[in-house]
């Protein structure tokens, strides 16, 4: 078994978690106990597993730390191949997923009142898929598991969700897939010039066609993405889905799934298509500043800390957006870093919230007040957050934030001064609608009404629900005072990429195909 | 010539995946005669199991000569790989059509055995259809295939909707093989010759055109495109939910093999009919965009599963004509491989109404609602069915449309390809109503007291079939090679070295 994990560490990490998580969807529902302990145990396992090979690895000559390469299928002339790879793009993310999930699955230990063995299965088939998107190389393996991934999450949200869960969940379905498919026809169309599904081939292809082809590929290419970030004007299923969501889903839609967007641009969208996507890339920093101050001034005026929450995710990535429109290394590093952030901190807002939730049944702002008394601890740990969300020096969110402004600022657009000073203005918004939502809710009287969710309140955190936030608290210094542990990994592969999109000629060669699978198997 | 007044071995071999279902659908009307109350339920037993034995032993016959690579003829009938393909195509489906009759007709109260002989009759249709390109012979399939079916759809004649369709598939099929009938004389007026294979040095003469276009009709009419589908809600509606599956996939797929013959594109034997080769790509990518644009619109409003399912069929004549638009002979290996997939989907898609026991009116989305969890395995199962329909990985739907998109895109024709991938945006709309009535929904007060009430409605044969098409639907996704490199692929390979 670890010999098999040593030459298929990506194959299991991806699909360990699917068939674990189909294994238990299969169980009854009485063994619903038992069911969850399984699911952490396996989502436990497969951080452990993640953790221990991939901080162990050392990257190849081409910053390459794991990777599984052999044909896929080759039908009807097209080669794909099963391409999977780590490097410095996409390793904090895989580890991001791979600790998100044992932390979400025992946040909501309890929270789910039906069909938990269920949910919980769902969402490791959910992991899995999402880590093949992040480990895919090859296109159209990345688009299955790009596709693969909503289903999942449509039924978490369908079946777990709020009172119009229907709604949200076929509306999440339907904006995602009309990015995808008009991006998939892109795809077919660049991989028929290409004559395959890899990156390589494909940024050579497209350097051969007309810069207008270049441009409308890219536009379909950032359309798919630009949905999932969710960019401003296409965020409008975010607040639905985060809102209808069970928290559980709520998390891992804002600290994963969110992240494929801004990592499929970096990943694929730029290498492809660079010459195009510098002229691309002014709008698009324009849409994420837009993004940034909407996103701020809707948080503010929301009355559900929920909604509020995810209109602060949609502030929150244009600052990633913004850094990798900024086609700068500080920039883009910053992005990278906001997407850890990002994860962390609306990670941890969404479970607290959940946590509150599971006592009250209500998420309205207006129903607390007074919180602070009842429940010191979580009071104590939900400031940590909310400041570190605001990005207040020290903790994560600051070093992201101050990053990417700074890249921004340094940026070749004439207008990237004046983006950056506009986005200054998002954090400073953020510190009104974060602070005066934790003012009503945590500080004052309790609301006077007699449905005041405050009454409800029985007791502060117990053990469980303060194991899941301690991990979330060491990160959130951990990356305010040394990010470096973090950036080390992004900083040549962000370099690689942009010196490349820079110079698009001195392209190295295409790497060889690999050899056929025979040899992988014998090892 | 000294013909001989019977078939030697090679030509018996061609002869017998057609006289298994035939020998079998000749004889259940004769066991169907006994009327004794006693001995009904073992006649009962005894007929399907006959017809089930015909379909699997045909089904096992024709393997079997396709792993040993004879491709035997006698005639003009060619049980080449391309029939060969079509015949365990057919074969298949009619088995799991069979299996699904059982359990519909007992839900329905209607066991007779008309009905399996009438379905065992239209199967040796089809394949005589999909195995000949002689004109006399392919009218004569038509009408095999189609009569059957005519009778089959107002099978429960005791019901409204069964009577209507049955007539309206009646009345539109008449005018389409008569259509069909004018086609073929003009061609031979044109050409002096039935055959295809012998029609050579055509011109671009008038009578020629207008009789390959009456032909199209005819052609085009069973596969329910647009203007030609006007039949199939209603059809669909009225009959037993397994012949709805059948008529579905079975009909459109040796319609669509029997038009690969014919058709004057990649594949096409007949040099003569090359000429007309950009007239019919051109007429078949403005139907296929009708077909994808008018079937996807109309599947949105339904409210009834079973129509909703006869509109997602139309739409997907039109993603399977797009494979002649773009007339590759690998998007002719993406149509064979997708109709595969078509297969299990569709099969899948109708027996989920089987085996839930919905029958008459209570096939609408709001009749679904909550009886996933009563049967779990099973409405995942017919889930993947839909969501394959809709076209999402990693299921085998969306390597189909990926095969043939892929090629539509290789030929320029882009714009098809995102009218295409738009219309099947609309299509996982109501592709997912099914999922969600049945696991998102909660049951009415009334419906919880009316299931209650009635007995489970079992459905073994139903179910299982069910749960092996949705496996298939992953499977053949999963390991798409196995199924394009195996049968597709090598049908196309076969075929046109045969052809040449």
């Amino acid at each position: 078994m670890t010999a098999w994990i040593n030459t298929h560490l990506l194959s299991f990490l991806v699909f360990a978690p699917i068939l674990w998580g189909l294994l238990l969807m299969l169980l009854p529902e009485r063994q619903a106990p038992l069911v969850k302990l399984l699911a952490l145990l396996g989502a436990t396992g497969v951080f452990t597993v993640a953790l221990m090979h991939l901080l162990r690895a050392t990257p190849d000559a081409s910053g390459i730390l794991v990777r599984e390469w052999s044909p896929w299928f080759t039908a009807v002339g097209l080669p794909v191949d099963y391409h999977l790879a780590v490097d410095g793009l996409n390793i904090w993310l895989i580890l991001l997923t791979a600790f998100l999930t044992p932390l979400t699955l025992l946040g909501t230990w309890n929270s789910l009142e039906r069909k938990a063995g269920a949910a919980m299965g769902l969402f490791l088939v959910l992991e899995g898929s999402m880590l093949g998107a992040l480990v895919a190389q090859d296109l159209l393996l990345f688009y299955v598991f790009w596709e693969a991934m909503l289903l999942p999450m449509f039924f978490l949200i369908g079946l777990w969700g709020g009172q119009d869960r229907k709604y949200a969940a076929t509306k999440f379905m339907l904006f995602t897939l009309a990015g995808s498919l008009i991006w998939l026809v892109a795809l077919l169309y660049i991989a028929t010039k290409a004559g395959g599904f890899s990156p390589e081939l494909m940024a050579q292809a497209a350097q051969g066609l007309p810069f207008r082809t270049q441009f409308t590929l890219l536009l379909a290419f950032t359309l798919a993405f630009a949905i999932k970030v969710p960019l401003f004007p296409l965020h409008t299923w975010l607040p639905d889905a985060h809102t209808e969501a069970p928290t559980m889903g709520s998390v891992i839609l804002a600290g994963v799934l969110l992240k494929l967007g801004p990592y499929g641009l970096l990943r694929f969208a730029l290498p492809i298509f660079p010459a195009a996507f510098i002229v691309l890339a002014k709008p698009i920093a324009i849409l994420s500043v837009i993004a940034i101050i909407y996103g701020a001034l809707v948080a503010m005026v929301q009355w559900d800390i929920k909604k509020l929450v995810a209109y602060s995710s949609v502030s929150h990535m244009g600052f990633v957006m913004l850094g990798i429109c900024s086609m700068t290394t500080l920039g883009t590093q910053g992005a990278m870093l906001q997407m850890l952030n990002h994860g962390i901190s609306t990670g941890a807002l969404f479970l607290l919230v959940g946590m509150i939730y599971d006592r009250t049944h209500t998420r309205m702002i207006a129903d607390f007040g007074g919180v602070a008394t009842k429940m010191p601890v979580f009071s104590a740990i939900f400031l940590i957050i909310t400041l570190s969300s605001i990005g207040l020096p020290l903790t994560n969110g600051f070093v992201g934030e101050f990053l990417i402004l700074n890249g921004a600022f340094t940026s070749h657009f004439a207008w990237g001064r004046v983006l950056a000073g506009i986005s200054t203005l998002g954090i400073l918004l953020s510190a009104v609608y974060m602070l005066w939502m934790f003012k009503r809710v945590f500080w004052g009287p309790a609301n006077p009404d007699g449905e005041s969710g405050t009454a409800h309140i029985s007791g502060d955190l117990n053990a469980r629900e303060v194991a899941v936030m301690l991990p979330l608290l060491v990160l959130v210094f951990w990356m305010g005072l040394h990010p470096q542990t973090f950036l080390g990994h992004s900083q040549p592969a962000v370099e690689q990429l942009l010196s490349d999109a820079q110079a698009p000629g001195q392209r190295p060669t295409v790497l060889a195909a690999p050899e056929p699978r025979v040899s992988e198997e014998r090892r | 010539m000294s013909a001989s007044l019977f078939p030697n071995a090679q030509q018996l071999s061609a002869v017998l995946p057609l006289l298994l279902p035939s020998m079998a659908a000749c004889l259940l009307p004769i066991a169907a005669l006994d009327k004794d109350q006693s001995t009904q339920k073992w006649i009962r037993g005894a007929m399907f199991f006959i017809a089930l034995a015909a379909a699997i032993g045909g089904f096992f016959y024709v393997t079997s000569l396709w792993k040993s690579g004879h491709q035997p003829f006698y005639g003009p009938l060619r049980m080449d790989r391309l029939g060969q393909f079509a015949a365990i195509f057919v074969l298949l489906t009619a088995t799991i059509t069979i299996l699904q009759l059982w359990d519909h007709l007992h839900q329905e109260g209607w066991v007779k055995g008309e009905t399996l002989s009438l379905l065992l009759m239209s199967a040796t249709g089809m394949i005589l259809f999909a195995s000949t390109t002689h004109l006399l012979l392919l009218f004569v399939a038509l009408e095999l295939l189609s009569v059957p079916l005519y009778a089959l759809t107002a099978t429960v004649r005791t019901r409204m909707e069964a009577a209507e369709g049955g007539m309206k598939y009646f009345l539109t099929g008449a005018v389409a093989s008569s259509c069909f009938l004018m086609g073929s004389v003009l061609l031979y007026g044109a050409t002096g010759t039935l055959d295809f294979r012998t029609m050579t040095a055509l011109s671009a003469d008038p009578i020629a055109l207008l009789g390959g276009a009456l032909l199209l009709m005819g052609f085009l009419f069973k596969v329910s495109a647009v203007p030609f589908h006007q039949w199939t809600p209603d059809a669909y509606e009225g009959a037993p939910h397994p012949i709805s599956g059948f008529m579905s996939v079975a009909t459109k797929g040796v319609a669509l093999i029997a038009l690969l013959r014919v058709f004057p594109g990649a594949l096409s034997v007949i040099p003569g009919l090359a000429i007309l080769g950009t007239k019919a790509r051109l007429a078949m990518a403005f139907l296929a965009l009708l077909t994808m644009i008018g079937g996807n619109l109309t599947a949105l409003v339904q409210t009834n599963v079973k129509r909703m399912l006869a509109y997602s069929s139309i739409s997907h004549a039109g993603y399977l004509l797009l494979a002649f638009v773009a007339d590759t002979q690998q998007a002719y290996v993406g149509l064979l491989y997708y109709l595969v997939a078509y297969m299990a989907m569709n099969m899948g898609a109708f027996g989920l109404l089987t085996a839930f026991g919905l029958v008459g009116d209570k096939t609408t989305f709001a009749n679904l609602r909550g009886l996933g969890w009563k049967r779990p395995g099973l409405s995942i199962a017919a889930t993947l069915c839909l969501l394959g329909l809709a076209g999402l990985p990693p299921t085998a739907g969306f390597f189909g449309k990926y095969m043939i998109f892929k090629e539509l895109i290789g030929t320029g024709h882009i714009g098809l390809a995102v009218v295409g991938v738009l219309a099947s945006l609309a299509s996982v709309y109501y592709y997912l109503r099914v999922p969600v009535a049945l696991f998102l929904e909660k049951p009415s007060e009334s419906q919880e007291r009316d299931r209650a009430e009635q007995p489970d409605a079992g459905a073994p044969f139903a179910g299982a079939t069910v749960l092996v098409c949705g496996a298939l639907v992953l499977v053949a996704g999963l390991l798409q090679t196995l199924f394009v490199d195996g049968f597709a692929a090598r049908v196309v390979r076969d075929w046109t070295e045969l052809g040449r």
